[in-house]
């Protein structure tokens, strides 16, 4: 079955990862901007952060035959960080219009401060301004606290339910979401949060509208092929092979084809292979013959 | 030939020409500041359709279009539009993505050269994309302009020879990059054959072309090999190497080949050559 992963930072896997998704089933992954894992402190890593995740980690990707794009934002944690916040608030705009960003994202609430709140209101207007649909992480900590926050402001802000993605949801988030007509994700984890167990309850009992799972693999303790797991406990529990299908392709590739600038019908092959290629002098093959492979 | 940029205007219909026209118009009020925003969506507003293949001259700038898509002639009109510095220029390229950076580097063809382009010259040379290097050096005169210009020099030429014979670009394709190869280019794309013959690997197929120009330590025995090698290519090369070079040993050599040569065209080569001995 084919997959869109609408949420893995690859930028911290290795090329087994790469290898083992696409031969699982992955023909497109997203990319959100994220934390990584300890604060920066300046704008210049941000930058290079980003030209890695529209340049380099897209053409490592492609190398798997697995199409690349990201969504580009100032996450919730290092909102709270005056060394870089608004500086990159600065930056967002050049890289909110390349080509292979669908959107804006991950944004929202973390420890659910003021500052958050702030650059988090920014941040969707940078949304409207360019067009682009919205990927939300909700916090992790007193979850439905903030999750009925960042609808709160949403709402006041009247902003199209329909292009915001609602993350890290649970069975508790789901029914909120229902009513309002975002879209919910679901990030299936190793041991916490969701499993996939878990989530086929739930798919069992709400369907695959408005729904769409992700591994949000990373530095942590995560699965890349959560997904493609998850589709085999679908399958074996009975749902039918075409929801399956809607869920971990149709509904994301959807959501973010709102941003104009997916090539859907690019994705009806794997992305370009091209592995005698090196890219700013960096090898990834390391001077094997490309001819062997 | 029409410029690329009236190949685009003609080429151009709504809603692109119309965004085309706002950009161009937002540019000329805000500056070359606009530029970051504008050049990521050159592709997908415009399209990456391409323009009608051609060599177009304007002064002593040259460059061939085959390759040219409506995005990049679009770049080319807004870099000539608002003038960028060095820095804008440099910047454009090194935060762009993948797209933009060919959009830059096909623009570099048809601009004046600057300090900037001398900087992003070295970032080709750095580079292992092979869009890159091609749409930088391979569409245009402008390496051998930039060593006209006196910013760039002999040492950074070879370089660049270097660099394509280890991405096997093909050497006729930089222009009149051939006519400025020197004893160190040769030497530097030898024993980057010596290396890859050692590990199992063809040589560039260009190297017997280059070390017959300007022969040094083991190129003539170099050449000696190549026109008995089992790599028609390589023997083309060799021969057409031999007959550039007029080495005497080489010729008499050649009289001998040309009886065991199955390719015809190689054949010829040869015979021509030593007539003319
Ligand atoms: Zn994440």
């Amino acid at each position: 079955m084919r997959i869109f992963e609408p949420h893995a930072h690859m930028f911290s896997r290795i090329t087994d990862d790469y290898e083992a998704m696409a031969l699982s089933g992955v023909r497109a992954v997203l990319e959100p901007a994220f934390w990584l894992g300890q604060n920066r402190t300046h704008v210049g890593t941000f930058i290079d952060y980003f030209d890695t995740i529209i340049g380099w980690e897209r053409f490592r990707s492609q190398q798997f035959g697995i199409h690349h794009f990201c969504t580009m934002a100032l996450n919730p944690r290092e909102a709270n960080d005056d060394r870089v916040n608004d500086a990159v608030m600065e930056i967002l705009p050049r890289y909110l219009e390349k080509d292979s960003v669908l959107g804006v994202g991950e944004i929202g609430l973390d420890d659910q401060t003021s500052k958050e709140e702030k650059y988090f209101i920014a941040q969707l207007e940078l949304a409207v301004t360019h067009d682009l649909p919205v990927l939300i992480h909700t916090p992790h900590r007193d979850k439905v606290k903030g999750f009925a926050r960042c609808i709160d402001i949403l709402r006041d802000m009247g902003f199209p339910m329909e292009r915001i993605l609602l993350d890290h949801g649970n069975e508790e988030t789901i029914r909120v979401t229902k009513d309002i007509g975002c879209v919910s994700g679901f990030s299936i984890y190793p041991g916490t949060k969701m499993s996939p167990t878990r989530m086929v309850k739930i798919v069992q009992e709400y369907g695959v509208d408005g729904m769409i799972i992700n591994s949000a693999c990373d530095w942590g303790v995560s699965d890349p092929l959560s997904v493609p797991k998850t589709v085999d406990k679908l399958l074996q529990a009975g749902v039918a092979e075409s929801d399956v299908s809607k869920l971990v392709w149709d509904n994301p590739v959807n959501f973010f084809a709102q941003s104009g600038r997916l090539d859907v019908g690019s994705m009806d092959r794997p992305a370009a292979r091209d592995l005698a290629s090196t890219y700013e002098g960096n090898s990834v093959l390391r001077g094997q013959d490309p001819g062997s492979y | 030939m029409s410029s690329p940029l009236e190949a685009l205007t003609a080429s151009l219909a709504e809603p692109a020409a119309g965004w085309l026209a706002a950009s161009r118009a937002r540019l000329a009020r805000e500056g070359p500041g606009l530029l970051p925003v504008l050049f990521p969506a050159l592709a997908r507003r415009l399209g990456r359709d391409l323009l009608p293949a051609g060599l177009h001259r304007d002064g002593a700038m040259l460059v061939e279009t085959g390759a040219w898509r409506r995005c990049d002639a679009a770049g080319l009109a807004l870099a000539e539009d608002c003038a960028p510095d060095d820095a804008s220029l440099v910047d454009l390229f090194l935060h762009g993505d993948m797209e933009e950076r060919i959009i830059v580097l096909r623009a570099l063809g048809l601009l004046p050269i600057t300090d900037g382009t001398i900087r992003l010259l070295g970032e080709v040379q750095r580079t292992n994309i092979g869009v890159h290097f091609e749409a930088a050096v391979c569409e245009s005169n402008l390496a051998v302009r930039a060593l006209e210009h006196g910013g760039w020099n002999q040492e950074d030429l070879d370089r660049l020879v270097l660099k394509a014979a280890f991405l096997d670009v093909r050497l006729p394709r930089l222009f009149e990059v051939f006519d400025h190869v020197g004893a160190e280019t040769s030497r530097m794309v030898q024993g980057l054959a010596t290396e890859r013959e050692a590990a199992g690997r063809d040589p560039w197929v260009d190297t017997n072309r280059v070390v017959a120009r300007a022969p040094v330590d083991g190129s003539l025995e170099r050449l000696r090999r190549g026109l008995a090698d089992a790599r028609e290519e390589q023997r083309l090369a060799a021969a057409e190497g031999v007959a550039y070079l007029r080495d005497a040993e080489l010729l008499k050599l050649a009289a001998e080949r040309i009886d065991h040569e199955s390719s015809e065209s190689i054949r010829s080569i040869l015979a021509a050559a030593v007539t003319r001995a």
